[in-house]
């Protein structure tokens, strides 16, 4: 069973304790809401698809065009980032950054996020 | 020679996927993910962004297919798609009368995304469940049209059979005074 309290809770930690991240949402690979923390304004059932869309186009150009496994796929706009990384095979995890964030820090805090929640999914 | 863009549309599990597996020329691009909304009762994965595949016919006309996803959720992708297409195919499992009305409300918001000629595909037909095309013609509100799409049962497994499909709608293109070689 997963303890969505215990998932809700780390993104709650991972968003109010970096500098710059706007929001995070964890959403399952066939775009489904699992946890968010995410402004009001977004539909949580929209993000969630949208990021499952778009990772799994992702992961196929790594695949098609032998670009190896994906790490992340990184969407840069101007007023700041989106991060999709894959959390396993049951999630996907969205991370939404001001453009002041720095990225070296964003990466590697997105990174200990996926350590901290792939082994609540099981 | 201008490329054709064709939408395979319909609601989930009315067979896109294998529609456009089964004519597709090369490797389809797919994005199936694992189910796990409702839609796992029915089959073990679902397309989150859309799939991919192409079809020459024999005068050199080359199609474009885009099989998109089926829920609701995914209507961005239906957004993205949808405008861009020449024509398209709208597919309904005729033994599902419950998912009909879902049918008839997608069926009406492609047709604010485009004015592309349609043709209507009916799946499962050989199935002791399956609804009467007219019945089905009724239920999504086609009657009422004054141009009514054509109507056709389609195999989605049998490649003879979606090509079948496929010529009917580019037959609807031809008398919109579409370019096709």
């Amino acid at each position: 069973m997963v303890q969505s309290s215990v998932l809700q809770d780390s993104l709650q930690r991972f968003v109010s304790s970096t500098p710059d991240i706007q929001g995070a949402a964890l959403v399952s690979p066939d775009g489904l809401p699992i946890s968010s923390i995410l402004s009001s304004d977004m539909d949580e059932e929209r993000t969630a698809a949208m990021s499952a869309a778009i990772l799994s186009l992702g992961e196929r150009i790594g695949q098609e065009l032998a670009r190896g496994l994906v790490e992340r796929i990184f969407v840069e706009g101007e007023k700041g980032y989106s991060i999709l990384v894959s959390c396993g095979t049951e999630a996907v995890l969205l991370v939404l950054a001001g453009k002041a964030a720095k990225q070296g820090l964003l990466f590697l805090e997105t990174k200990r996020l996926v350590a901290e929640i792939k082994p609540l999914l099981h | 020679m201008e490329i054709l863009k064709i939408g395979i549309t319909g609601t989930v599990g009315a067979g896109k996927t294998t529609f456009v597996r089964s004519i597709s020329e090369i490797d389809v691009v797919n994005t199936d993910r694992v189910a796990s909304d409702e839609t796992a009762l029915m089959k073990a994965t679902t397309t989150v962004a859309f799939d991919f595949g192409r079809l020459t016919l024999n005068s050199g006309q080359i199609l474009h297919l885009y099989g998109t996803p089926g829920q609701f959720r995914f209507n961005f992708m239906w957004d993205i798609l949808m405008p861009k297409v020449h024509g398209y195919v709208f597919l309904v499992d005729t033994s599902r009368p419950q998912d009909f009305r879902a049918s008839r409300r997608l069926l009406n918001y492609m047709k604010q995304k485009t004015q592309s000629p349609l043709i209507v595909g009916l799946t499962h037909a050989d199935s002791h469940k399956a609804w009467k095309s007219e019945d089905i013609a009724l239920t999504l509100g086609l009657s009422n049209f004054v141009t009514k799409p054509p109507i056709i049962e389609v195999n989605a497994t049998n490649s003879h059979s979606v090509a079948q499909c496929l010529i009917l709608l580019v037959e609807q293109l031809i008398q919109q005074g579409i370019n096709v070689v």
